[in-house]
This record gives structure tokens, sequence and C-alpha cells, in this order.
């Protein structure tokens, strides 16, 4: 049995959330609320509240690169100044900590950001293809609906979108 | 009128597609004036392209450069365009942390800034160096013949913390443009349409990518704000490491902050002015958002004008006596002139910021900016080079006002960075799209609330009245109306 | 492997000048001069041009401030009145003061200036970027750098047969200076080494004082308790290290000082200052 895949168009955020919210309230038998992705062109500030808890941890990552970042700071200088005993003294000790703090300073700075980035690209699904249903105005002022449902409930689910203002309805086969 | 509609930075009312339209538009056909000054930039490069060459070829004494003063305008001019960086992260980072709305039509390009104006100063440390082709022994590479370079040099110091700055604010630049390259992928054609198509990493704005690109976002916002602190004290370890008279102070980290926050903003202000003009920005790049970025600018003026002051201070009540000959003859001795512009626009000049009519001129805004970069500049100048005229060893004293050759480079790194910039804003939008949108929706439903509380607010009065003169206390948020 | 042997060496590598640091000394050559008998001749300045192969870069580049004298006699003048106010000047002869405590030193971004286990203050050229951050960073202003390509025309044909073949020429870009005559110091080694006997006073004498004609310039080790030198510094009271008290002077004879003692950079060099005949 092949599934399809709907992209219902919204006028604004409240057509949307309406709709939303009724699928929230079993509107719908086929579809669940963790099923349905929203598209938008901005950030709408309820989206969490509206679609349910979806945790994003990049922060977790985050952590793990600072930590990273600083003993891997720590014992990368520490080891290249004990062995480089041929430098400069000036009266300084060898491993200078003082110097070496601002370098591990640097360095956490710099892989934790690194892995925040390199995270976000992996845990937003950017980089990977996930379907050609999409509209170019998205980016305008329409927001997007994407649920997935089997053929039998297609025509169901299409016509509830069209009932609750559906400015315009995509379909692709999965 | 309500205070939320008498600040309101944008028109609430306008339509999103015509935010879309209006950007793309400006990135098409910018005003003859853009086109000038490209050219101007270009020329202005190739100068410094020329006098680098011929320094390159003949070593470092084509600048002037002497025995006392090793180091001269190029440092001070690396200093200046480090600290031009650090307005970026100041908008897009510290403003986006306390929810400042304002910042959101002109972060981008104070971002762009940044990058740019690190990628300038970036430049000097190499071209100021004796043998450039021998830059690489800063990096600590595994050799094998054990070496590495000496990681308590402040020089190190600034090799590490510029990489790290300028990966992070391009970085930060990038993720922040990422939903308005899926705009022009959208909404432009040809070459445009595939660029901006590879660009935006195939963003469709769905909610998971949001999530996690704000999460991101506001990561990356937290750990700039303190990575910009650390490099500009690291730049002022230049200085304040060292045990040379009017380097070696204390205040120097948080003062160097200051400056550089100070000319950063400045620098902001003048390309505010000159994007409005050169892209027909008049509806985004508010007179509104112009006054509350005077403002910050006056507050950080202060701000450095105490610190400054305290440096005196600190100098002239520590009695060493080389720091307070060297005070001394800053004010009174060759570089007398230099040090009082210095004051004058760093100082005075600032004050102007306070009157509401010159804020909500942009002619006088421009040349407002100009003089607090000007003092800046000279600010930077100040710091290295009398140190350096009158150090410890009277026997070496002697005062440089540069060669050609070092007027030429510095003069073309302004070249350099606006040939940056002005591409850069060409091929990306100089506006943020979305956020104007998101401060639009924002905006519309402050002011929609403010007006049903003020309808509330009348039908609760009209009934306390009818009612007898119950308490008013009962209104909240009822105010200014 | 380093990780073991930061751990195990850890305090010793956290030694620092006040402990003696994590050299181990074999020599510490030091200077003493006496600016009493110092006529400022400049005899001392022009043999160390001839020793280290300095280039004499001409008017335009001396006025410049691109002179390259690692030895420069410094003129000063005191106001004097009576009859004969030339009698206030001052020479002093200035080079590198081989700093125990350089501020040159942790400075410079690629370790190109370090301290030696003879207790020299060493530039390598070889490594030197031109940063010069060391100059910039010295009180003294005794380190010089290769403005220009100075030996394209500091020895015309035939004076290239005079530039001394123990030591390089530089090219532009490096930073010098005043390296107390350091391939004599490895000639004098290699000639004792080779005949098997301690390294004694007298063995090396640097350029400048071997030119000096009243002998004001005294060199040698002052881990040698029985050298010229070290026997100077003790008579008039100057020990290695920071400063630690204001000595009092009780004697007229103790006329010892370092320059610019107060910044505790621990020079090598002990002044001594000059008698006027006006105040005896």
């Amino acid at each position: 049995m092949s599934n399809h895949r709907l992209l219902a168009m919204f006028k604004d955020f409240d057509d949307a959330f309406e709709v939303v919210d009724k699928i929230k309230g079993k509107a719908l038998s086929s579809v669940e609320i963790d099923d349905v992705t929203m598209m938008s062109p901005i950030e709408h500030p309820d989206i969490d509240e509206k679609l349910g808890d979806r945790p994003s941890n990049i922060a977790y990552f985050t952590l793990m690169g600072a930590i990273f970042g600083v003993t891997f700071g720590f014992f990368f200088l520490a080891a290249a100044q004990a062995s480089f005993l041929v430098q400069p003294q000036g009266g300084k000790p060898v491993i200078a900590l003082p110097t070496n703090f601002v370098l591990m300073y640097e360095m956490l700075i710099f892989f934790a950001v690194w892995t925040t980035v390199i995270t976000f690209l992996g845990m937003s699904g950017l980089l990977s293809r996930r379907g050609t249903l999409y509209s170019e105005k998205l980016t305008v002022d329409e927001i997007g609906l994407v649920v997935e449902v089997s053929d039998g409930d297609l025509e169901s689910v299409k016509s509830f979108f069209k009932e609750n203002r559906a400015l315009e309805i995509r379909e692709e086969k999965v | 009128m309500s205070q939320v509609i008498q600040d309101k930075v944008i028109d609430e009312k306008l339509e999103w597609s015509r935010i879309n339209a209006d950007v793309i538009a400006s990135m098409q056909s910018p005003r003859r004036a853009y086109w000038v000054a490209l050219a101007v930039c270009i020329a202005m490069l190739f100068c410094a392209v020329a006098a680098e060459i011929y320094q390159y070829k003949y070593g470092m004494g084509s600048a002037g450069l002497n025995n006392p003063h090793m180091w001269d305008m190029y440092i001070a001019t690396f200093v200046f365009w480090i600290g031009m960086s650090h307005a970026g992260t100041l908008l897009s980072a510290i403003l986006h942390i306390i929810h400042a709305q304002w910042r959101k039509p002109i972060y981008r390009f104070a971002e762009a800034m940044t990058t740019f104006s690190l990628m300038t100063a970036g430049i000097f440390p190499m071209i100021h160096l004796g043998r450039v082709w021998n830059l690489y022994w800063v990096l600590p590479y595994v050799s094998d013949r054990g070496i590495w370079p000496n990681f308590r040099s402040p020089l190190v110091w600034d090799a590490f913390a510029i990489s790290t700055y300028l990966s992070s604010s391009a970085l930060f630049l990038f993720i922040g443009m990422i939903p308005d390259m899926a705009i022009l992928r959208d909404h432009t054609t040809g070459w445009r349409k595939k660029f901006y198509g590879i660009l935006c990493l195939g963003w469709r704005g769905d909610d998971r990518q949001w999530r996690n690109f704000r999460r991101t976002y506001m990561l990356l916002a937290c750990f700039l704000i303190p990575l910009a602190i650390s490099v500009h004290s690291i730049v002022s370890s230049d200085f304040a490491m060292s045990i040379m008279p009017g380097w070696h102070i204390t205040t120097f980290p948080p003062y160097f902050v200051a400056g550089a926050l100070y000319s950063g903003c400045a620098a902001i202000m003048t390309l505010f002015v000159a994007l409005r003009y050169f892209f027909r920005m008049e509806e985004y790049m508010t007179l509104n958002i112009m006054e509350k970025t005077c403002k910050l600018t006056f507050a950080i003026a202060m701000v450095w004008t105490y610190l400054n002051l305290i440096e005196f201070a600190a100098t002239w009540y520590g009695h060493n006596i080389y720091d307070k000959e060297l005070l001394i003859d800053k004010a009174t001795g060759p570089y007398a002139a230099v040090f009082w512009t210095m004051i004058f626009c760093g100082m005075v000049v600032p004050f102007t910021l306070c009157f509401q009519k010159l804020r909500r001129h942009m002619p006088s805004m421009l040349v407002v900016s100009i003089l607090l970069n000007l003092g800046m500049y000279v600010e930077r100048w100040m710091i290295v080079a009398p140190t350096l005229a009158m150090s410890h060893q009277p026997h070496q004293w002697d005062v440089l006002w540069g060669t050609v050759i070092q007027w030429a480079i510095v003069f073309g790194s302004f070249g350099w960075f606006g040939l940056l910039f002005l591409i850069f804003v060409k091929l990306f939008p100089c506006v943020s799209m979305y956020e104007v949108k998101e401060l639009c929706f924002h905006l519309k439903h402050e002011i929609e609330e403010e007006e049903h509380e003020k309808q509330h607010a009348a039908k609760a009065k009209a009934g306390a009245t009818a009612g007898g003169g119950a308490s008013p206390a009962g209104n909240p948020g009822l105010e200014g109306a | 492997m380093s990780l073991k042997n930061i751990l195990e060496n850890f305090s010793y590598y956290r030694r620092d000048a006040e402990a003696g640091g994590h050299h181990e000394y074999e020599h510490r050559f030091a200077m003493a001069i006496d600016l009493d008998i110092c006529t400022g001749c400049n005899a001392c300045s022009t043999a160390c041009y001839a020793e280290n192969n300095l280039p004499v870069v001409g008017k335009e580049r001396f006025e410049a401030g691109q002179a390259m004298h690692w030895l420069r006699v410094e003129r000063y003048w005191d106001e004097i009145e009576g009859d004969y106010p030339e009698q206030g000047a001052k020479m002093i002869p200035m080079m590198c003061q081989q700093c125990g405590a350089a501020t040159c030193e942790p400075v410079c971004p690629v370790a190109a200036t370090y301290h030696t286990p003879d207790g020299l203050n060493a530039q390598v050229y070889n490594r030197c970027i031109g940063s010069r951050y060391c100059s910039n960073n010295c009180p003294f202003r005794v380190r010089y750098f290769n403005f220009w390509s100075y030996y394209e025309d500091s020895w015309p044909e035939p004076l290239r047969m005079q530039l001394n073949p123990d030591l390089s020429v530089r090219d532009k870009g490096v930073m010098e200076k005043c390296t107390f005559c350091i391939q004599r110091i490895r000639n004098a080694k290699d000639k004792s080494q080779r005949e098997e006997r301690p390294l004694v006073d007298g063995d090396i004498i640097t350029a400048c004082a071997q030119a000096c004609p009243t002998d004001a310039i005294v060199f040698g080790d002052t881990m040698d308790p029985e050298s010229r030198v070290s026997k100077a510094w003790a008579k008039h009271q100057i020990h290695r290290g920071p400063v630690t008290a204001k000595k009092q002077k009780a004697d007229e004879e103790i006329r010892g000082y370092r320059v610019f003692d107060e910044l505790n950079v621990d020079p090598s060099v002990m002044y001594l200052e000059r008698v006027r005949d006006t105040e005896v």
C-alpha cells in the first residue's frame, strides 16, 4: 500500500493553528498531531506550544564541544611546551598557565561553535532531500501543513483541509 | 498615541510579499552612487596593493619605520578594524539575547561589517611582518623539528583569537542568512537562483528546521559575546602585556572593548546612512532605528570617555615617572594636535547625539559618525605611536609621521573593506527579510493587544464611573494613553 | 608519551625566574663598564661594526633612525654652570643588556629569541619573522631591525672581503642585536674543549672590550667567582636576580648600577657612575 504526502497552504498562522487544534482534537482519525509538519516563512513563537513537545538537543553537543575544546586546549599547549624546551624564557616557566588559559578559552569557543553548527546541519535535516513537496509561497507569507496519509484516507483529509480554508493543496506519492 | 506606536521602528502593515520584493529589487538595482562608491573602493585598494608590492620588495623601511617606531600606523589600523568588528556582535548577539526587536532590520549589514572588518584587520599583522612569507610559523602545526610557536606571545593569542572570531562570526552571519537564502532561491531567476539554491542548504522552513535554527542561533549568540570581549582584550594585551609606559595599563582590556563598541556603532551609523541611500531602504532602515542606534552609541561613548579619563587619572596618581611624562608629552608634545583631535572627536562630538533634530537628520549623522570614527582612529594611533616615540630610553626618542607607502596601505584598507562590503550587499540582502517579517508580525500583535486593552480599560472606566468611583487600580496596562 | 612527560616534570616546568627557571646555567656572561674612564671615543662601536658584519647604512637611513649600531654610545648633557659647560657631557655605551628575565623573549610569536644556558639572550635569525614585538618591548631599545636589504650596498667590492666569516650577513626582515660576540664565545669554548681545560677568565674578549683604549669595558662570566667581572660586581654590590631593596650606598667608592634595574629585567651589564670633578 502506498502513501501520499499532502501539503495544504493557509493564509496565515491563525488559520493554520485552527487546523492544528482540530487535528489535536482528533478531527481526523488517520492523522496524529506528531505527524504534522508545519512550514512557515517566519518562526511563530507559539509553534512549540501548538505542535507539542519536539525536543532539540543541540545544546548537549555544544557542551561536549566546549569541554573537548578546553581539555584539548590544555593538553595540546602543555604537550607542545613541554616538548619544546629551547624556547624563550623571559623568566617565565615552561608551561605558563596564565597565558595558556587565554588560549584554552579561545579553543573552548572555537570547538563549541563548530560542533554547534555541524550538529545544527545534521539535526535540522538540512542538506537532505525530503520530498519535493514545496510551494514558493512558503517564503512569502503563507503557512503550510504537511501530513502523510494512506491512499484510503486521502480524499477525506483533502476535504478536511478544504473545509478549513486551505488555499491550495499539493500532493505527492511517497 | 501609545508608547508602542510612537516607538515603532517599522510600519507593521508592510505586506510580506512587498518586503521580499523590495529587498530583492534593492539588490538588483541600486542607485548610481553605489557604483561610484564601488569604483572609489577599487581605486583605493589599488593604491594599497601597489604600495604593498613595493614594501614587500624593498623591506619595511619603505614604510618609514625606524628603531623606536617598530610598529606604527599598521598596528593602529589593525586595532581600529578589530574594533569595528565588535559592533556587529553587539547588534546581532547582545541585542538578540536581550530581545531588542529594533535590531532586526539592520543587524545583517552590521554582522557583515564584523566579518569584513576582521578580514581587513587580519591583513595588517601580515603586511607589517618583516618576512611575511614565513607567516605560517605562527600556527601551531606539528613539525618534524619539534618547533612550536611561543604560546606566551600575545601575537600568537591574536592569531588564535582572530581565527576563532572570524570563523565564528562568519558562521553566525551565514546561519542567520539561511532562511533569506531560501527566499531568494524561490524568488529570483538565472544564476542567482542556482547560487542561492546551493547556499540555502535545502531550507524548507519546516518546524524542525526553525526550532533547531532558533536554538543554534541563540547558542552561537551566547558564544559570540564572550568571544568578542576576549578578542579585543587579547588585542589590548598586545600592549598591556608589554612593559612600555602608556601600554602597560590595567584598564586596557575594558577600555579597548568599550572603544571597539564605540567605533563599531559609529561605523554602523555611517553604513546605515549609506545603505539607506544606495538601496532606497527608507522604509526598512527607519529614522526610529537610527535614533535608537544613536542613543546606544551615545551611551557607549560615555563609557569610553569614562574609561579614558580614568586611565589618565590612574596614570597621573600612579606617579610612575615614565607613564606620567608620556601622558604630559601626549597632551603637549609633538602629537598634541592629534591627541586633542581624539579628545574632541571622541568625547565632545558624541554630545550632538543628544539632540533629536540632529539624530533624525541623515546628512549630519553621516558627518557626526565619520567624525566619531576619525576620533577612534586617532585614539588607536595615540595608543601606539607616542609610547614608541617617548619610551624609557630618552636617547631613542623620535617622532614619526609615516611615509606615502604607509599611508597608502592604511588608506587602501578602507577600500578593501568597502569593496568586500559593497559586493556583499549586492549579493546578499542587507536587510534580513524573514526577521523584518517577524518584527512586523510581533508589532502587529502588540498593537492589537494594546488596542484591545485600551478598549477594555475604557469599558472598565465607563463601568466604574457608572458604579460610582471604584478604584482604578483594577485596570492593568492603562498607561500613557 | 608527552602526557607522561608533563605529569612527571610538571613542577619542574612550572619553575619561573625566581626559582631559577628550568635552565641549569653553565655560564652567565656579563659586563662591567666604567663610565668614569670611558672617553666616548666610539672605538667600541666601530669594533662592533667590524666584528659583527654590521651594515653601514648611509646618511639618509641613519637620519631616518634605521641605523644598525648594535653598540651605540649615547650622549647626554648635564646642565653645568661655569666656564666649561661641555663638562656636562655624559657618555654611555649602550648595547643589549642580555637580561636574565628579558622582556623581549616571551613576546616573540615564533620563539626566535630565547635564553641560552650561557645566560645570553640569543636571536635566531632564521626563525625570525619580523613582527618586531621584541624591540617594542625592550626598555633599552637596543634591538635593530633590517628595514632594508642593507647588504646590497653596504659593502661594495672589495669591501666584501672584510666580512667576518664566523657569522652570517642578515637580509631584510629580521631582528638583530648585540650577541656579546657569541662567535668568539663559541671559538673560545671549542678551544678550551680541545685543550681539555675549563674556560678561564680572559679566554673570551668581546670586540668592544678589546677595542676600548681605556679598558672601560670588562667582560666575563659571573658564575666564575675569580673573574674580573665577578669581582667588580661584588665590589659594587650588584647581584643577579630581581631588585629586592634599594641598597644604601655608604661608600663613595660604590658606583655600580644597572640601567632600568627597577623594571626587574635583571640586566647583565653593570655600569659604574661617572665621578665629576665638579662634585669632588
